[in-house]
């Protein structure tokens, strides 16, 4: 600590430790066990906070698997399959994302000139600058009960009546794969850019086909890569908001959407912060599966 | 060798098919901000106009749709996100640095956790952020009691610019650190020889080279704080920014203000992202001529020397935008010729739809007139009665005001 002071001088110290103790303590470890403590409390109004009634409780977490007393199911059956409706979803995308990424980030690594390459890179940053709202919407526009495609269809004749895209979950699953392409593209190039062009051709020549070539040099040397990709898409997928509220039919329910539901419309704060523990939980474990599965550490991942 | 021509073809069209994708959606979006008619759409095209971008319109039915221009709602919420952007970047980039720099300064142990830790905010959904920055300080509100720290812990831009400060800082901090990895210690330790303080090779050493790092990460803390929306929504609490704002817009329903504000966001994109490489490719260019500058000093071999080249190449891109000027005044010219261009077109549009909507609005009063006088009659119908006759009732159309048909009801 000593040390520390000596090196910086004490100007500069005071402004790191200030700096640092402010953002690591009080904007993120604080917060996030305040509400850990917070999920496990009764539901008081604020005057009976910290009365005898304040003690721990496991309420909340027994309605999200029980459901609430009055109603005869033995199981929350509504939150328990919007939970695991939005993990699986996420768990699609991610793959749909990797298997549509690759392909395009192997051609700006390898195939493509440097010039061509910077210039897709420029291209596909601009409509990633867009805010997620107004790209939802974008697809929105296509995808409406009026919309440009069911408008299309109806004029050249293939279909009769107009197909309910937003109802079918079509535009829901279309929208998140959409929204989040750019994290999948951009760990992908950098990790298959590092490859040596010189390893492809070696197996070219000593008469491995391409897709063995992929398989057995491209996709373990990109392996950081699609650990680091996979992840940031699950994340931001599981934990969506935008683009459900904008795309999803009145009768899908994402999970973020039971919280933002427990917190604002029906003011249980503690019930939305078990929830919120809930999907924390799954970003955490899915995030130390990646790390076991392709033997990456956690540095690695986040770049 | 062919068989590897047919592959890369292949690669092409799917490249193709991928940034449709990409862009089809932005495009035609951008395109339905033009067309007149209050729900955005290509295919049944009313006019060309550019309402949405000025004062919207008022509905036939008498609902009012904003356009941009007329929109306080939108100008208030830019104005809130424009502060908290601001707000954002003056916290998280000093913390960025901070941090970054003593990653550098840690012993190996201490960094793994300190690293970890650091990058954790990126993993966190945002709406975990958002929510746990509101509980906290609604607590700490309720233990303040009345006066500054309640006043505080319910201000929701306040709130807003803590919670997103939470993860942006960690964007900085990773841009700081991918730039301290480059930094060449022994600077600092020259520095100090020849009798710098450690302020002094703060400032005069150390701030100067991350200067790049600074104004990228203030640019991404800035974009990134202003297109926030998951964190936004909770924690800005009774306020609205640019993002709520949409978002409440879209969920009420779909109108082409959005389209609209949606192609001026895509404008001043493109423009910053156009702008931003040109500055790069010249800077490239200038690094590169100073190399070979550099070395022709040093071999004095004349081959070496680049004559500057005078004359004015024209880029490639050129073409694309020659082509979508030549298409663009192409379809103008043709909108214009069939009358779907301008004012006119846009009241005819208008009038068709009034008296569209008044010849229905009279077809269902008479056909409530005629079950009336067939339930009188004493038919087998019956069922008006059981709902109480309500669609009889000529009052009820009463409060649509204003319409043509008023006039007719009152003739019959």
């Amino acid at each position: 600590m000593n040390y520390f002071f000596n090196k910086n001088g004490p100007l500069i110290s005071t402004y790191f430790v200030i700096a640092i103790v402010f953002w690591l303590v009080f904007l993120i470890i604080i917060p996030q066990l305040y509400m850990l403590d917070l999920s496990f409390r009764p539901n008081l109004p604020p005057l009976l906070r910290g009365g005898p009634d304040d003690v721990h409780t496991l309420t909340h977490y027994k309605y999200f698997i029980f459901g609430s007393e009055t109603s005869d199911d033995p199981y929350n059956y509504v939150d328990i399959g919007v939970f695991f409706n939005t993990i699986s979803t996420a768990i699609f995308v991610t793959i749909i994302n990797l298997c549509f990424c690759y392909p395009i980030a192997f051609y700006m690594a390898k195939v493509a000139s440097p010039n061509t390459s910077r210039l897709l890179i420029v291209s596909l940053i601009i409509p990633f600058w867009i805010n997620e709202l107004l790209r939802s919407f974008a697809l929105r526009i296509l995808f409406a009960g009026e919309g440009v495609i069911n408008n299309i269809l109806l004029g050249t004749g293939l279909i009769d009546s107009g197909i309910n895209f937003i109802a079918m979950d079509v535009a829901l699953y279309t929208g998140l794969t959409y929204a989040y392409i750019l994290l999948m593209i951009f760990p992908l190039y950098n990790a298959i850019e590092s490859l040596d062009k010189n390893q492809l051709e070696a197996a070219k020549d000593l008469g491995s086909s391409t897709i063995r070539t992929h398989w057995r040099i491209v996709i373990p040397h990109a392996k950081a890569g699609i650990a680091s990709g996979c992840t940031m898409v699950f994340m931001l997928t599981a934990g969506a908001l935008a683009t459900p509220v904008v795309l999803s039919s009145p009768n899908t329910y994402w999970f973020t959407q039971l919280i933002y539901q427990w917190f604002n419309m029906n003011d249980n704060w503690s019930r939305g912060s078990a929830y919120s523990i809930l999907l924390l939980t799954v970003s955490v474990v899915f995030v130390l599966l990646m790390m076991r599965i392709f033997k990456v550490k956690i540095g690695e991942i986040i770049r | 060798m062919k068989s590897q021509h047919a592959l890369n073809f292949l690669l092409g069209i799917y490249i193709f098919i991928f940034f449709s994708y990409l862009f089809g959606p932005l495009i035609i979006m951008s395109i339905t901000s033009f067309n007149s008619l209050e729900f955005p759409s290509i295919t049944p095209w009313e006019c060309f106009s550019f309402r949405w971008f000025n004062e919207g319109k008022i509905a036939y039915d008498g609902q009012h749709l904003a356009g941009l221009a007329s929109d306080w709602r939108l100008q208030d919420g830019l104005i809130k996100s424009l502060i908290i952007g601001l707000g954002v970047v003056i916290l998280s980039v000093p913390i960025g640095m901070a941090a970054s720099i003593v990653l550098t300064q840690v012993h190996s142990r201490l960094r793994t956790v300190f690293y970890s830790v650091s990058i954790m905010p990126v993993l966190f959904p945002g709406v975990i952020i958002g929510i746990s920055t509101v509980v906290l300080w609604d607590r700490i509100a309720t233990i303040g009691g009345e006066g500054l720290i309640a006043d505080i812990g319910r201000n929701g831009i306040f709130l807003t610019i803590l919670g997103q400060t939470c993860f942006i800082s960690t964007y900085c901090f990773l841009i700081f650190v991918a730039r301290l990895q480059r930094f060449d210690q022994t600077q600092e330790e020259a520095a100090l020889d020849l009798g710098a303080t450690q302020t002094q090779v703060f400032f005069k050493i150390l701030i100067p080279y991350l200067m790049p790092a600074i104004a990228s990460s203030a640019v991404i803390a800035f974009l990134a704080s202003f297109e926030n929306y998951n964190t936004t929504v909770f924690s800005i609490l009774s306020d609205q920014t640019l993002t709520t704002v949409i978002a409440s817009k879209v969920r009420l329903g779909i109108s082409p203000a959005i389209s609209a504000l949606a192609l001026v966001i895509i404008l001043l994109t493109l423009f910053v992202a156009i702008i931003y490489e040109i500055l790069r490719r010249r800077e490239d260019r200038k690094k590169k001529e100073r190399q070979d500058q550099l070395i022709y000093e040093e071999t004095k071999d004349s081959r070496l020397k680049k004559e500057a080249k005078k004359s004015f190449k024209l880029p490639k891109s050129i073409y694309v935008f020659l082509f979508i000027f030549i298409v663009g005044i192409f379809g103008f010219n043709q909108l214009i010729k069939n009358g779907l261009y301008g004012k006119e077109c846009v009241a005819a549009a208008e009038e068709a739809k009034k008296s569209n909507f008044s010849d229905q609005l009279k077809l269902l009063q008479q056909n409530a007139e005629s079950v009336d006088e067939k339930a009188l009659e004493g038919g087998e119908l019956g069922g008006n009665k059981d709902y109480g006759d309500i669609f009889g009732d000529t009052n009820l159309f009463k409060d649509f005001g204003g319409f043509d048909t008023k006039e007719d009801n009152k003739e019959e």
